[in-house]
């Protein structure tokens, strides 16, 4: 296999170079120094920490917890976005701006304003309280933790590719008959398809990693309400370097299982519509 | 008819983009809508299909009137500039679209799809993506996407404008064959002229949102009745001249007009003179047509079948005036010559030659140039700067002229030259403007205009006119005006307080000014009535909105400065008077 094939444009040695020695140096070096060090466990070490029913409990919520903001922010996030491009109203750009403030808010103050306000006594706990409905210390807490922090991702994502469906597009399926949940279902969704699943990727990723919200919304309950990141920092603190290691190795795993799925489900799709041209 | 449109309006944002434009376009028809970018042409065939609605006024398919009918519902075509075809879905998947969305039987769709890629020959591409196509192939296929659900209206915005030359002469040529074959009725909207005189059965001509000309392509090139479009389609010299009884004066010499004119008065015109009809001789007993001035050759430019020439008039009062260029010296005249006249006779830059027309079209429109008049040099000149005088000269490609009158205003003082008025003249508002502007009318003047301090560019044009001898003179002004600024036409029709109980005489007369303005003038008008004093039922109506203009014409002066004064001396709106004294 030859690498000049791609592309026929200069300067591929050199970009190539670039590339690989930063991946190497900023993302490869330290994943093969952790994956080295849970390699010096003994296997059955290994397998009791990583298959505890603690870190069993925490897979659970940091997957389904992360899996579920991130389809959350997929449907809000887009309805967001559709504002934000498609309306013209008076606060707009302050909106607009507003949509970046998770990113720039260090997450432990994001988790401690959540906790506030969701806690059984807080601005709308309290009204909650009363239903039965408890979101702070429970992984409804954690789940709104993580939409909050990853609400960006989808938002920013989808926004360039709305901006780009042509209104055009729109008034011509009009003139041929078409109904506007027709146009949303057969023009402007195919066409911003791709852009949400990136959205939805990044979300679900960077809710993976998150710690310092969830932690003080979760309570933290070995099995019910403690997330992988938190089971790993534990470990640390107890000096288990090994075992925080092993934990990381798992999720580093399993988050590259997923993301790999989604990429290849997309890959699938441009694939699909090329075909279609043949 | 196929197309109707009565009085549409569209604002936005308060200017009116679309300004009471009525159409009739007929079965099979051709239509071409042409105007520069910001006419609101598009905004017009936007307003056909339903995808913009209108504040005002009426439209009809083929009868229905859908109006307030959904797009989708209205049963057009409509094909975009940048072909607007949904890139995730093949050939046949576009095409197939309008049939898919009305649930035809997939048999029916297909072979319906076959047919329109044979009209529009693109037969066998129908697997292909849009990103896989040519820019001509996707608009041919924007094009039978327009037509599968065999609409009874067919529209083009700009088509052709993202096509290199060549695509686009064969894509005219298809569309033009394949609307012939369905003989259905188009629409198409382009700001190119030469496409136009290509494409068209009819072209309407829009400026500022309206509809100034329609007619044949040859009839409006030929016979343009408005400056706008004399310069629009094709090229243009503007010249001031003066209509005599022997024909049209411009500078010393005299030529026929193309065409008679019933109005035998003698006054300043405005005469077009195509570049064809310019003729290039070495001397003016070499010319074979009507002599017009000497000039010296500016610029050559050879471009293929035509030469074009710029030619500088040679300084002079003797010379004719160009009606832009503010008649400043170095104004130009443009010259195409074919290749057998550049064979004739050579030229070089630099070259003195004698220039002569074979042909001379008059407007008629009676607003030709502007005079303003001052008491002094000074002040006339500080006037002919206002902003507003300004604006509209440029924007009518005339010039603004200055004149001295030591003694304006002042009852029984002569006027300081024995040459007449010339075009519409200008005097500054405030205190004695309507003396003033008596002294003038009395003297002369045909059309004064009342300027105050800081006039906006008129948004909304009153117009309203005393005695029925101004009435025609009115309108002809009003319309004039009107081409030039994007307001919305009202006429005022007042009725003395104690005649209140004959409005239905009242509404007759609205109807009658409605009528004559729209078939003499092409002006459309909204209409109102009202009743009490003239003056100052106009001041009130003035006072109730900013950026207000009155036109008033009157057939006596009588009372006049007495009346007016108020009006015209205290307002932040300008004034145009146009007298005509009754016989």
């Amino acid at each position: 296999m030859s690498f000049r094939k791609a592309s026929i444009l200069p300067g591929f040695g050199l970009t190539f170079g670039f590339t690989t020695f930063f991946l190497s140096v900023i993302v490869l070096l330290p994943l093969a120094a952790l994956t080295l060090a849970a390699a010096s466990m003994h296997w059955s070490d290994f397998v009791h920490v990583v298959l505890s029913p603690r870190a069993l409990g925490s897979y659970r919520l940091s997957f389904g917890a992360s899996f579920l903001a991130a389809a959350i922010n997929l449907v809000f996030g887009l309805i967001i976005a559709w504002t934000l491009v498609r309306y013209e109203f008076p606060a707009r750009k302050l909106i607009d701006a507003l949509i970046d403030m998770p990113f720039a808010l260090p997450t432990a103050v994001s988790g401690i304003a959540l906790t506030t306000v969701f806690a059984h006594n807080g601005w709308i706990g309290r009204f909650l309280e009363p239903w039965g409905v408890r979101i702070a210390y429970t992984w409804l807490g954690v789940t709104l933790a993580l939409t909050l922090i990853t609400m960006p991702f989808v938002v920013r994502a989808v926004q360039p590719a709305l901006l780009e469906v042509q209104r055009d597009l729109e008034d011509a399926a009009e003139t041929l008959g078409a109904g506007r949940i027709y146009v949303a279902r057969r023009i402007i969704l195919p066409t911003v398809l791709p852009s949400l699943l990136t959205g939805f990727t990044l979300a679900f990723a960077r809710a993976l990693g998150e710690y310092g919200s969830v932690i003080f919304i979760a309570g933290n309950l070995p099995m019910k309400t403690e997330i992988t990141p938190l089971l790993i920092v534990i470990h640390l603190e107890e000096f288990d370097y090994q075992g925080a290691a092993a934990l990381g190795v798992v999720m580093l795993v399993i988050s590259f299982v997923v993301l790999f799925a989604i990429n290849l489900l997309q890959a699938w799709g441009r694939r699909q519509q090329v075909r279609a041209a043949h | 008819m196929s197309i109707t449109l009565d009085q549409v309006t569209k604002h936005y944002g308060g200017v009116p983009v679309v300004n009471d434009v009525s159409l009739d376009i007929g079965d099979g028809e051709f239509f071409v809508l042409l105007g520069p970018s910001g006419s609101g042409k598009s905004t017009l065939l936007r307003a056909i299909a339903g995808l913009t609605g209108v504040d005002h006024g009426r439209i009809a398919l083929h009868g229905r009137d859908v109006t307030h009918v959904a797009a989708r519902k209205r049963g057009v075509g409509l094909v975009f500039q940048n072909y607007a075809l949904f890139r995730h879905m093949t050939v046949a998947e576009n095409i197939e679209f309008a049939l898919r969305v009305r649930h035809v039987r997939a048999r029916e769709r297909s072979r319906r799809r076959q047919e329109l890629l044979r009209l529009v020959a693109l037969e066998g591409l129908d697997q292909r993506l849009p990103a896989q196509l040519s820019g001509g192939q996707q608009q041919r296929v924007a094009v039978a996407r327009a037509l599968a659900h065999k609409p009874e209206v067919l529209l083009l915005d700009e088509p052709f404008g993202a096509l290199d030359a060549k695509i686009r002469e064969e894509l005219r040529r298809t569309i033009r064959q394949v609307q012939r074959e369905l003989g259905i009725t188009t629409v198409l909207v382009t700001h190119d002229q030469e496409e136009a005189f290509a494409m068209a059965d009819r072209i309407g001509i829009m400026n500022h949102g309206r509809l100034l000309e329609m007619g044949a392509p040859h009839d409006l090139y030929s016979r343009p009745a408005t400056r706008f479009v004399a310069t629009f389609l094709g090229a243009a010299n503007l010249l001031l001249a003066r209509r005599t009884p022997d024909g049209i004066q411009m500078g010393v010499s005299t030529v026929a007009a193309a065409e008679r004119s019933p109005d035998l008065g003698e006054h300043e015109v405005v005469a077009v003179v195509r570049p064809e009809e310019v003729e290039l001789a070495a001397s003016r007993d070499a010319l074979k047509s009507g002599y017009l001035a000497r000039g010296v050759v500016d610029e050559v430019m050879f471009s293929g079948a035509l030469e074009s020439l710029r030619v500088r008039l040679a300084n002079g009062a003797q010379a004719p005036l160009l009606a832009h260029a503010n008649g400043a010296a170095g104004a130009s005249l443009q010259v195409t010559r074919t290749q057998p006249e550049q064979r004739g006779f050579e030229v070089r830059p630099g070259q003195e030659v004698a220039i002569g027309v074979r042909r001379v079209h008059v407007l008629p429109t009676p607003l030709s140039s502007f005079t303003a008049c001052a008491v002094s040099a000074a002040l006339a000149e500080a006037l002919s700067r206002q902003p507003l005088l300004a604006e509209l000269a440029a924007r009518m490609h005339t010039r603004i002229a200055p004149r001295v009158e030591p003694h304006l205003g002042v009852p029984d003082a002569p006027s300081a030259t024995d040459e007449p008025s010339v075009g519409a003249t200008a005097i500054a508002g405030g205190s004695d403007c309507s003396r003033r502007a008596e002294w003038l009318l009395r003297r002369g003047a045909r059309e004064v205009l009342v300027l105050p301090e800081q006039p906006a560019v008129p948004q909304r044009v009153l117009i309203h006119w005393m005695g029925d001898a101004s009435r025609s003179a009115t309108l002809a002004v009003s319309a004039s005006v009107l081409r030039h600024v994007a307001a919305e036409a009202v006429y005022v029709s007042i009725f003395p307080e104690e005649r209140a109980g004959e409005q239905r005489h009242g509404l007759r007369e609205l109807l009658d000014a409605r009528s004559e303005a729209q078939l003499a003038h092409g002006l459309e008008m909204r209409t109102e009535l009202r009743f009490g004093d003239v003056a100052s039922e106009l001041a009130r109506r003035l006072a109730e909105a900013p950026a207000q203009m009155l036109i008033v014409g009157l057939s006596d002066l009588a009372g006049f400065a007495a009346s007016f004064r108020v009006l015209l001396e205290t307002g932040q709106w300008p004034v145009l008077i146009v007298y005509r004294a009754s016989p």
